[in-house]
């Protein structure tokens, strides 16, 4: 510490002509403890202060030169390189101990003046390192990255268990299944780069509306279009009112590859953000982003529903489930950076498509109404039942996807994102 | 021979050995019985337990019982907000709150024209920041900076009135059309050289940062049944605490109090060093804008030290709006220790205060080390605790580096083993209270070299010990003449002022009791509560609210007040002839600029 006891001292000056009297007065008494005119009677102190000052410790001369800012410039250097202001070097300037006798020393009146000169004197032209970046990209972490296997893995079981069991445990088992895997949805989502922030709601009855539709809503179409069901699901794929396990199963499987896709969409866009100097660079790097990483995800889904349709082997229902898993990933990513306003709108419309679909097919049993189940019965006749479903989801997809590329690519989307994963 | 009645303020002379303090009052509801209703604006600080500033809040609360006061308080943290609250006496007529630290957006989206309303404000706000900083702010009236000046309050004003329209300001600030909004401003041709190479992510840290700053404007503190009830706003710090005064005097015409015990600009600048320099530029600016905002528009100032009055001045606010009101201190804790005649240890210096590096406890060991030269027999006796990670490492740096310095030693062969510097905390064996600490020493030191206001050397002056004190902050107005002051950071100056005054205890005590009497003047809650009674008085009396007088049908009711309340002072020029003569000073408001009020100093 003693290396700094002589921080504001600059020393004597080597020039003539360059100090006033009065900092001569000050060069002399520096060491002595500045008193105030009340405690008037000389102060036995300064005797003795004198022979210790030319003794030991006060090298004979220092070799500052005439300019004795120079010297504190130099001290402060970082100080002054990276104020944006004089006032910030004075700030920074009284916290180091400079006061506005200390200034006087430098021929200033107070410390505001000497900050000013320091804010003039510093070169300004080269280019100013700038401080660390504000966004650091998200990591990867092990706690979402099990949870979100923890679905796939539960209806995986799930389905075994439906496959091994009859009658009744097969109804346990597939009213634990759906609860388990419903749980653990929830969990895998509450944290992780799906995670909603505190101030979404995310539409939940709505999408658990549209799982249920690819368990049972196919079945139920199809038997109503042939005048049933005539019992309830029976838990099997070959029954009166049977049930598509593949696609749940896999759009529970891809909860991981979803979770990936949007960790890899906020690192890469953090990436982007860092290095692009106009909004509008931001936007059109950010477009490819976003659509590379929603085909990455659709094809992790078609890879997925191949593999569970092989191992079931079940028939793979590939342009509804592609087409729902679009459009809950998308509205998830939305969801997710803050837009919640489309994504409900649109989920809530394709539920309702859905919905009104099969109350038509029922409502025209009742007489005279016959003509409401004509455009549904056509489309079953022409592209079967599972056009119903794609149809509704397509359209909310690419809904979706639209209006994701405008706001998704807007640099304020990745800026609310304040819990670090 | 002048002898018309005296001009001056009447000051009592306190004794330092009367009632008291709770008795020592006097009941001032039969002197000047005005009920004025005080909206007292805390942030982070009255009436939560943690707060900042909350006792001398709650002392001037609890001091002005004539008064009654609604407490408006933005809250720092949630974990603030959970801690609850102090309990609040009965003049305290009611408290509202708000968070800072989170705003939920209300949802409100904006027509196409409330859309146009906020880019046109936001937009001249951000152009006002990118054009200049606080540099510019605080120039003189007639250079441009002034306009620009208007320009910010204006697009602040409009932000706060489209706010209260509307609504739904959070998400707007919040938006894209906010950060394109800055982009542009950037871009424009005049901005800042910083400014111009602003990338995207500092457009969004100042975008998100503004959004906070702004949050006092979504409030709805500002109806008639809100801030609008008050009879005049007391901020009690600069920034986020004094925005919604400034609005409640741009909405309801309520005057403006401000408060600073340290200036908010300044921490700002010390706070805010590790993000680019686009980012600091302009967040320096804003925040250097509305300090001068609000320094404008207060109707007074009370910078709580010297200091604290210079970056005001600097800042840009009017010297005959400052009053320096020092902070009050409980004197009766330290009376025993004060008025004793003898003190325990005349050879020890005690050190008293929070352990951090800013304390610089390394600069008076080596300073202890140089008095142990001249006087073996000296002692010191550091006091205190550390109150984070950081000052309990550095308690321990400072624990090493006194065992390397100072050896245990035994006086005799057959006397325990002692250390001549001791570290301890309040409410050990020997120092049951703080009033002890100070009575355990002869000398009581402060080495900082960063130092608001000197607590611990008031207190120390308040039980009549001599001080040697650093030259940081506020020490030299504090400790007057009665104390020795050296420069920070300089052991040997350090070392010879303790030798000096260890070897006259005849001036020790001299010192002692002159910091005593002054400590007693300057620096009680008394002193401190009764000049804000004065001012609380001397602002309603010059800016009234003016509010619609109403008949019993509620309908506005024509001629309430004469035509002459609204004059601004006396109008007929008598104080333009009596202060020719040299007569008594009578406050005025605009009109008499030639009498402007010189700025008095410590004494109010």
């Amino acid at each position: 510490m003693s290396g700094v006891g002589g921080l504001d001292r600059p020393g004597a000056p080597a020039g003539p002509g360059a100090w006033d009297e009065r900092s001569q007065e000050w060069l002399a008494a520096e060491t002595d403890p500045w008193e105030s005119r009340a405690d008037t009677p000389p102060s036995p102190g300064r005797q003795p202060a004198a022979p210790h000052t030319t003794g030991r410790r006060q090298p004979p001369a220092r070799r500052t030169g005439a300019d004795p800012v120079k010297a504190l410039l130099h001290r402060h250097r970082d100080l002054c390189a990276r104020a944006v202001d004089p006032l910030e070097i004075a700030a920074g300037l009284e916290a180091h101990g400079v006061t506005d006798r200390t200034a006087a020393r430098f021929l200033h009146r107070d410390v505001f003046s000497l900050a000013e000169e320091m804010y003039a004197r510093v070169p300004r032209d080269a280019a100013t390192p700038s401080g660390r970046p504000p966004f650091t990209a998200p990591r990867a972490r092990a706690d979402w990255a099990l949870l979100t296997l923890l679905p796939g893995a539960l209806c995986a079981a799930a389905v075994t268990g439906l496959h091994l069991t009859h009658g009744h445990a097969r109804l346990i088992v597939a009213a634990a299944g759906c609860l388990a895997v419903a749980l653990a949805l929830r969990a895998a989502m509450a944290r992780g780069p799906l995670a909603a922030t505190d101030r979404t709601r995310p539409p939940l009855t709505r999408t658990c509306w549209l799982i249920a539709y690819a368990l049972l809503g196919d079945g139920l179409l199809s038997a109503a279009a042939t005048g049933g069901p005539d019992a309830l699901p029976t838990g099997t794929t070959d029954g009166p009112w049977p049930l598509a396990t593949t696609p749940v199963l896999a759009l529970a499987l891809s909860c991981a590859p979803a979770a990936w896709c949007a960790h890899l969409l906020a690192v890469r866009a953090r990436r982007k953000l860092s290095a692009s100097r106009a909004l509008e660079d931001f936007a059109t790097s950010a477009r490819p982003l976003l659509l590379g990483t929603f085909t990455l995800y659709v094809c992790a889904l078609t890879a997925l529903l191949t593999l569970t349709a092989t191992a079931l082997n079940e028939p793979a229902a590939y342009p509804q489930t592609l087409t729902l898993g679009a459009l809950l990933l998308l509205s998830r990513l939305l969801t997710t950076h803050g837009f919640t306003h489309a994504p409900a709108l649109v989920l809530t419309a394709t539920a309702t498509a859905e919905a009104t679909a099969l109350c038509t097919l029922f409502a025209s049993r009742l007489p005279g109404c016959a003509w409401l189940a004509t455009p549904v019965q056509a489309l079953i006749d022409t592209w079967g039942p599972g056009s119903i479903p794609t149809a509704a989801c397509g359209a909310g997809a690419l809904t979706l996807l639209l209006h994701a590329t405008r706001t998704l690519t807007r640099a304020s989307a990745y800026a609310r994102q304040d819990q670090p994963w | 021979m002048d002898n018309r009645p005296s001009r001056h303020r009447l000051v009592r002379i306190r004794s330092s050995r009367c009632e008291p303090p709770g008795q020592r009052r006097l009941p001032l509801r039969e002197i000047g019985g005005v009920l004025v209703r005080i909206g007292l604006i805390t942030e982070g600080g009255y009436p939560y337990v943690s707060g900042d500033a909350r006792l001398w809040c709650d002392r001037l609360v609890r001091g002005l019982e004539q008064h009654e006061f609604a407490i408006y308080a933005l809250s720092r943290s949630e974990r603030q907000e959970d801690q609850g609250w102090v309990p609040l006496p009965p003049q305290v007529s009611r408290v509202r709150t708000a968070p800072l630290w989170t705003a939920e957006g209300d949802g409100a989206v904006y027509g196409r024209r409330a859309r146009r309303r906020f880019d046109e404000c936001y937009g001249e706000l951000v152009a006002v920041l990118c054009a200049g900083g606080a540099a510019a702010a605080s120039g003189a009236p007639e250079d441009p900076s002034a306009s620009e000046a208007d320009r910010f309050g204006n697009a602040l004003y409009g932000l706060a009135e489209l706010a209260r329209d509307e609504g739904g300001l959070v998400g707007a600030l919040r938006s894209e059309s906010a950060v394109r909004a800055l982009e542009r401003a950037c871009r424009a041709r005049g901005a800042l050289r910083t400014a111009r190479e602003a990338r995207v992510p500092d457009l969004l840290a100042v975008a998100a940062h503004l959004e906070s700053a702004l949050r006092p404007l979504s409030l709805d503190w500002y109806e008639d049944d809100g801030l609008g009830s008050v009879d005049l706003c007391h901020a009690t710090s600069g920034g986020p605490a004094a925005l919604p005064g400034l609005l409640a005097r741009h909405f309801c015409g309520v005057p403006l109090l401000l408060t600073e015990y340290g200036v908010r600009l300044r921490a700002h600048y010390l706070a805010a060093t590790d993000s680019s320099p686009a980012v600091r530029s302009l967040l320096a600016a804003f925040h250097g804008r509305l300090t001068a905002e609000t320094y404008a528009r207060a109707a007074l100032i009370t910078p709580g030290n010297g200091h604290a009055r210079r970056w005001q001045e600097r800042c840009g606010a009017d010297r005959a709006k400052l009053r320096t009101v020092y902070p009050g201190m409980d004197a009766a804790r330290f009376a025993e220790v004060g008025e004793a005649p003898e003190c325990a240890g005349p050879d020890t210096l005690v050190w008293v205060g929070r352990v951090e590096p800013a304390k610089d406890l390394v600069s008076l060991l080596h300073a202890f080390a140089e008095v142990r030269k001249q006087e073996p027999k000296a002692r010191l006796r550091i006091v205190g605790a550390p109150s984070d990670a950081e000052g309990a490492a550095y308690l321990g740096h400072c624990k090493a580096l006194a065992a390397q310095l100072f050896p245990d030693e035994a006086e005799g062969p057959h006397r325990a083993c002692d250390n001549p510097v001791s570290f301890e905390e309040i409410g050990g064996p020997e120092i049951p209270t703080l009033a002890d600490a100070y009575a355990s020493g002869g000398v009581a030191v402060l080495s900082s070299i960063v130092e608001g206001f000197p607590i611990s050397l008031v207190e120390a002056m308040f039980c009549g010990r001599a001080t040697v004190s650093t030259d940081v902050g506020a020490v030299v107005e504090a400790v007057g003449g009665t104390g020795l002051v050296v420069p920070p950071r300089n052991p040997r100056a350090l070392a010879e002022a303790c030798v000096a005054l260890l070897r006259d205890p005849e001036r020790r005590e001299r010192l002692g009791a002159a910091a005593r009497a002054r400590a007693l003047e300057l620096f009680t809650v008394e002193q401190n509560v009764t000049a804000f009674h004065g001012i609380y008085l001397e602002i309603v009396s010059r800016t009234p609210v003016r509010r619609v007088a109403l008949d019993q049908a509620g309908d506005p009711l024509p001629f309430a007040f004469p035509a002459e309340a609204h004059v601004p002072g006396r109008w007929t020029g008598r104080t333009a002839r009596l202060v020719a003569r040299g007569g008594p000073y009578r406050p005025t408001q605009a009109p008499v600029r030639a009498t402007a009020l010189p700025a008095t100093e410590g004494a109010r």
